[in-house]
This record gives C-alpha cells, sequence and structure tokens, in this order.
C-alpha cells in the first residue's frame, strides 16, 4: 500500500519536474494558443468594437501629426473649394448617367439616373500601404452620417469603400487592395466586369470575366455598373490600357483613375444601390461579405 | 510599453524602405529576453504584440510574433550566475536581437499580405530590409541607453 503511495508521490514529482524544466515551452504553446484564439475572435462584434475604437484613437493622433503642417495651409478655404467641386461632381455625375440612359432607348424610364445622393468631403488623417496594413482612415464618421459599405471618391473616380466606421473617423479599404472587388462597365462597348488588382503597380488593376468575344477597346472608361452592391453606377473608375487575349477570357488591365500616393481629401457618397436589389441579388438575404463587389 | 507601442505605431511604422519598417518592440523583447529570462520575454512579447496590435487593427497576428519573438531570443538568455561580461551581453543580446526580428518578419510576409506583392518580393524586402533596420536601431538603443543599464 505504501509503495503505491510513494510511486504515485512519485509520479507527481516527475509531472512538476517535467513542467518546471519544460515550463517555457508551455508558455509558448499558451500565448501561441492565445495569439490565434484572438486571430480567430477578430471576426467577432467584440473585437469590432475595440478596433473601430482603436482607429478613433490612431486616427486622432494621426490627424495631429498630419495637421501639423496645416497651420500654413488655406484649410477652410480647400473645404469650402472641396464642397463646391463635391456638389458639381455630383451634377456632372447625374448628368453623365442621364445621358447614357438617353442614349439607351429603354434606360430613361426603367432607371432611377437621380439616385446620386450627395457627397461628404473627408480629410485622410492616416494611410497605410505596407505588407502588414493596407488602407486609409479619413475624418468623417457616423456623426457625420458615414455608414459602413458607402462608396469613396475622387472627382477623378472611385478610391474605395468604408469598411469600418467610428463616431469621428471611417476606415476605407482602397481599390489597391487585394480584397477589394468592384462591378464595372466600358462606356462605349458596354462590356461588364469585376475589378480586382492584385499587387505591383498602384495604378493598375486587373479586369475579370471579360469574354473574349467582348467588343472592349484600349482607352474606354470604365465605370461602377448597376451590378455593384456598394457603388452606385456611373462612379469612375478607370481605362482600359491593355487587353491580351486568351482562349475564353481577355486579360484586361486597367489604369485607374485616382492617383494614390498624392491622394489628401475624399468624397464619401451617401447614395446607395437600393436594400431589395441586394437582397435580390444575395438570393433573398442581405449579407456583408469582406470580397464584395 | 504602452509608449513604446505607441511610438512604435506612429514614427517607427512609418519609417518604410522597400515595405519594411523599423520595430522597436521586437528589440524591446529581445533586450527582456536576453536579460530576464525565456518565460519573461514571451509574456513581454505577446504584451507588446497585443498593444500595438489593437493600435494597428490585427492583435492577433502582432501577439503571435511577439511571442515568437519573445520566445526565439529567449534561447540567448544570459544567466546572471554565469558572471557574463559586458561583451557578452551585447553579443547575445545582438544574436537574439537579430534572430528573433527575422523569424518575426518571415512570419510576418507568411501570414499578411494586403499589398499582394509576389514571395520573391515580399520576403526579401521585409526579412532582410526589415532586419537590417531593426538591427540599426538595436545597435543605436544598445549604445545610447542598454549599455549603461547593464553597466550598473
Amino acid at each position: 500500500m505504501n509503495r503505491r503511495v510513494n510511486q504515485t508521490n512519485r509520479d507527481v514529482l516527475s509531472i512538476f519536474r517535467f513542467i518546471a524544466r519544460h515550463s517555457a515551452y508551455l508558455f509558448f504553446l499558451l500565448f501561441c494558443g492565445l495569439s490565434i484564439l484572438i486571430m480567430q475572435l477578430q471576426r467577432k462584434e467584440t473585437l469590432d468594437a475595440i478596433r473601430v475604437r482603436s482607429t478613433e484613437l490612431n486616427a486622432s493622433v494621426s490627424e495631429q501629426f498630419l495637421g501639423f503642417g496645416d497651420v500654413f495651409s488655406l484649410r477652410d478655404e480647400n473645404d469650402r473649394l472641396l464642397l463646391q467641386n463635391a456638389r458639381l461632381f455630383a451634377k456632372v455625375i447625374r448628368e453623365d448617367t442621364a445621358l447614357r440612359d438617353t442614349r439607351d432607348l429603354n434606360g430613361v424610364l426603367k432607371r432611377d439616373s437621380t439616385r446620386v445622393g450627395r457627397f461628404f468631403v473627408a480629410r485622410i488623417v492616416d494611410r497605410r500601404f505596407s505588407p502588414m496594413d493596407n488602407m486609409l482612415v479619413i475624418n468623417a464618421g457616423s456623426s457625420d452620417g458615414i455608414e459602413k459599405e458607402m462608396a469613396v471618391l475622387t472627382p477623378e473616380g472611385l478610391v474605395g469603400r468604408v469598411t469600418a466606421v467610428s463616431q469621428n473617423y471611417a476606415r476605407v479599404m482602397p481599390v489597391i487592395n487585394k480584397d477589394f472587388k468592384v462591378s464595372v462597365v466600358s462606356d462605349s462597348s458596354g462590356t461588364l466586369g469585376v475589378l480586382s488588382w492584385k499587387g505591383g503597380n498602384e495604378y493598375l488593376a486587373h479586369l475579370e470575366n471579360v469574354p473574349s468575344s467582348s467588343r472592349l477597346k484600349v482607352g474606354e472608361r470604365l465605370t461602377t455598373s448597376d451590378h455593384s452592391t456598394f457603388a452606385i453606377r456611373g462612379l469612375p473608375v478607370g481605362r482600359v490600357a491593355r487587353i491580351s487575349g486568351s482562349k475564353l477570357f481577355s486579360d484586361v488591365d486597367v489604369r485607374l483613375a485616382v492617383d494614390f500616393p498624392s491622394l489628401s481629401y475624399v468624397l464619401v457618397s451617401s447614395a446607395k444601390p437600393s436594400r431589395e436589389k441586394l437582397e435580390i441579388m444575395n438570393g433573398g438575404e442581405t449579407k456583408h461579405e469582406p470580397g464584395r463587389k | 510599453m504602452v509608449v513604446l507601442a505607441i511610438l512604435q505605431h506612429f514614427i517607427f511604422s512609418r519609417l518604410v524602405i522597400l515595405g519594411a519598417s523599423p520595430d522597436i518592440l521586437a528589440v524591446f523583447v529581445a533586450y527582456v529576453s536576453v536579460i530576464i529570462g525565456q518565460r519573461t520575454g514571451i509574456v513581454f512579447g505577446f504584451s507588446a504584440g497585443l498593444i500595438a496590435g489593437f493600435l494597428s487593427g490585427n492583435p492577433g497576428l502582432a501577439a503571435l510574433i511577439g511571442t515568437i519573438e519573445g520566445f526565439i531570443s529567449g534561447f540567448f538568455h544570459v544567466s546572471p550566475e554565469s558572471h557574463p561580461t559586458m561583451v557578452k551581453k551585447r553579443r547575445m543580446f545582438y544574436f537574439g536581437a537579430a534572430t528573433s526580428i527575422a523569424a518575426g518578419n518571415f512570419i510576418q510576409t507568411l501570414l499578411s499580405n494586403p499589398l499582394a506583392l509576389p514571395a520573391w518580393v515580399r520576403i526579401p524586402s521585409v526579412l532582410i530590409i526589415g532586419t537590417l533596420m531593426s538591427m540599426f536601431l538595436a545597435v543605436l538603443i544598445y549604445q545610447l541607453a542598454l549599455k549603461k543599464i547593464l553597466r550598473d
């Protein structure tokens, strides 16, 4: 009996000795596990809220950093001009869309060409184009009427879409992010495709799903199409730069309209595709997926 | 640690050269791990990564990288019982920092690629340039501050 108790004690002691000897490894495994757990939880709402708060903190500090140089610039004047620019841009988009609809005989009657909404002007307060992070932060948030999935643009073209919103700031996923996709249509031939960015040059994107039989030409302007789940149609995206043929689908390079390195102000479009349309496109239910078009 | 995380996020991570930036937190974690011990290094690495991750929006990955950095640099731990010389402490700190930073950068390039850079560009740029920049920072910090602390 005593021998058995001694044996058990020795076993327990040896387990403790093993743990003490390899505690660093156990610590390592424990913290790696915790990190992986956090990586998994990052998609959950609690951590999403923490990320929104960190965006707010991050943006407000970055704004102070960037705002230092504004002492010497005419910021108010600039804002006023940008607002005016936004109004004019809304008008141009509206008229451009109406013109396109007029060309299409059924367009004017069937489509609601006046749904361009209004544009909010926002300043970029933080930007990161590094292998770790690729995003923009703008100084407009939910208190200004910004919502998730709104389209962000400049008068030159589409910049990206809003992915997270705090009270005063919003995080924007730019077109030059590998997770970004948008449905586009060409100006003259009416060719539809999905625009995405595959890395490398920040001026060039790629157009997918273009059949070889399409009449798409080099130099044709591409705008967002009716199929987009976050942007209204008619927002300029870029121009076709190169078309190389293959058996079924063409390989199309698109020169983006926006000059990302020099971006400082953006417009956020309040107009969104109708909810009913999204529900139908998603097969009866509205979903918010990261790779939406 | 919080101050270092803020410095890293708002200053050092902006010094991007060919997609890589220096990492002051990794230098700090390497120092703790080499001088105090591997377990403390792991805890500090995890915490430092978590704080930095909350600022950048990716706490899980940053915490994982910090943990790995703390673990690896812990193999270069200088035990005070061995009465190490300053030269040994310095050498071990540099070795520990270089190895752990390189490993951290490698894990980062494997698990995160938002710019969709091809592997042949991403790995050399982040691994070599990132490690060199961080090591430059490590040498600078050692000469300016750590040398005095270790001597005392």
